[in-house]
């Protein structure tokens, strides 16, 4: 089958590896990627100055893949997740803003019917492809490996709105690890928020809150911790050392996405999922696997 | 300052109330301050947000307050309060509508998210496409991570985008 990737700036612009690794293990499951062309921001850091504006730019860009043919678009990021979502919900229950915005879609050409279905890699991994399918793929299982996850906020609130997964008790991307072979821990920071989003306001007050959440997962002895957003990811991964050294912690904990961790279980090669790119350290995984 | 201080010496802005009301998607008069908002809020603990309190300062129109406060802004966006409030108030929209509200009125927008939109409105994406540093110190472009070039939008979207993004005229 095909499907549509819109994958945001964070991933477009800096964090390849999530890209990389979902370019690779997509097509062995039979699922082969369209890009959507002249994709621009998805509107979530402008919704903070106008909201109408941020729809505007969710729109657009799912008017872009209804233009390209696409019916089903995957959205790996959790905030584009969250503000398409958010789009749709908006154009669909307000005509007033579907003829505003409409009319300025029109200049560019572009119609936006709202007849799209979004994914997010967690329930497009769980739900379409499915954890049996999964398991059946894996070449090298992870046993023995014991990790936790970060599901992140805006794939899961508001449940109004989002339905990747339970708001409160999420478990897709836990069951995605066990497919795997490896032990998915539950700890009680698991829902906390990674900081990002008072980075641009607050980035000290930002790394604690990502401290707070590292200090508890130092404190299992897990392997890594398993994220499914460009995001997330920053504040946990690349931002370990400067966590660290705000909340007088050293941190070593491997932080990766959960496609590269199922790149890994399916053979394909470390640097072909970016592993390399990963500023924590993630060697520890590639060893033990090996 | 906290909000209390600030609640104290306040005058009631009816007129304020209702536009922060009208560009906000919650039922903000169901709230009675059960503070569900507030005991799972991120920001509370380092930031003493109280999205309860915010919730009963939009009631009372002391908007100008919230406004230029700076409060609003140490919001980190989780958006468990909007999860959790069992009367659809959406502490976390309201949040979103008083910041789209200090934006109109120019009214001390932390500078970051200003150049987040100036970016936006010139590159289409929210920076230009980064070199990425391995482990090992070596540096890499999308084209060396055999990565396809960034298809970027056109002029129509940024004159739309901008044309959005200006106040409307009262």
């Amino acid at each position: 089958m095909e499907i549509g990737v819109y994958w945001g700036c964070m991933i477009l612009t800096s964090q390849y590896a999530y890209e990389m690794s979902l370019r690779e293990v997509l097509p062995k499951f039979g699922i082969s990627i369209t890009d959507i062309d002249k994709a621009s921001c998805c509107g979530a850091p402008i919704k903070n100055v106008n909201q109408k504006a941020a729809i505007y730019l969710a729109v657009r860009n799912l008017a872009l893949a209804e233009k390209d043919g696409i019916n089903e678009l995957l959205v790996p990021c959790n905030g584009c997740y969250l503000s398409f979502s958010e789009a749709l919900h908006y154009w669909k229950k307000d005509d007033t803003l579907k003829r505003e915005l409409g009319s300025l879609l029109a200049e560019e050409g572009l119609e936006f019917n709202g007849n799209i279905k979004l994914w997010h890699t967690v329930n497009f991994l769980h739900d379409k492809i499915g954890t049996e399918k999964i398991k059946t793929a894996v070449k090298k299982p992870l046993n023995g490996f014991k990790f936790v996850t970060h599901p992140g906020c805006h794939i899961l609130r508001p449940s109004t709105i989002v339905n990747v997964d339970d708001p409160e008790k999420p478990r897709k991307l836990d069951n995605l690890l066990k497919a795997l072979g490896a032990e998915s821990i539950d700890y009680p920071e698991k829902l906390d928020c990674c900081g990002g989003g008072l980075l641009l306001s607050h980035s000290e007050s930002a790394l604690t809150i990502a401290g707070l959440k590292l200090k508890a997962i130092k404190s299992l002895n897990v392997d890594g911790l398993v994220v499914s957003c460009p995001s997330c990811k920053i504040m946990l991964g690349a931002k370990q050392e400067a966590v660290g050294a705000i909340v007088g912690e050293k941190f070593e904990i491997p932080v990766l996405y959960y496609t590269q961790l199922l790149g890994l279980a399916l053979e394909i090669e470390a640097e072909k999922l970016g592993l390399h790119l990963n500023q924590s350290p993630v060697d520890k995984i590639i060893e033990k696997l090996t | 300052m906290t909000v209390v201080d600030l609640m104290s010496e306040a005058k009631m802005n009816v007129e304020l109330r209702s536009k922060a009301i009208e560009k906000g998607r919650y039922e903000l008069y169901n709230c009675f301050q059960c503070m569900r908002c507030t005991s799972g809020c991120t920001s509370m603990k380092l930031l003493e947000l109280k999205p309860h309190q915010i919730v009963t300062m939009v009631k009372l129109g002391l908007i100008d307050e919230l406004i230029t406060s700076g409060i609003i802004w140490t919001c980190a966006m989780c958006l468990k309060c909007t999860e959790r409030c069992p009367q659809d108030a959406a502490p976390s929209d309201l949040i979103t509508a008083l910041r789209n509200l200090a934006f109109d009125m120019e009214a001390n927008v932390p500078e970051a998210y200003l150049k987040v939109v100036s970016t936006v409105l010139e590159v289409g994406l929210i920076q230009e496409e980064q070199k990425v540093t391995s482990r090992d110190f070596e540096v890499y472009d999308r084209e060396q991570l055999n990565l396809p070039k960034i298809s970027k939008p056109d002029e129509i979207f940024k004159n739309n985008l901008l044309i959005l993004l200006t106040p409307e005229e009262d």
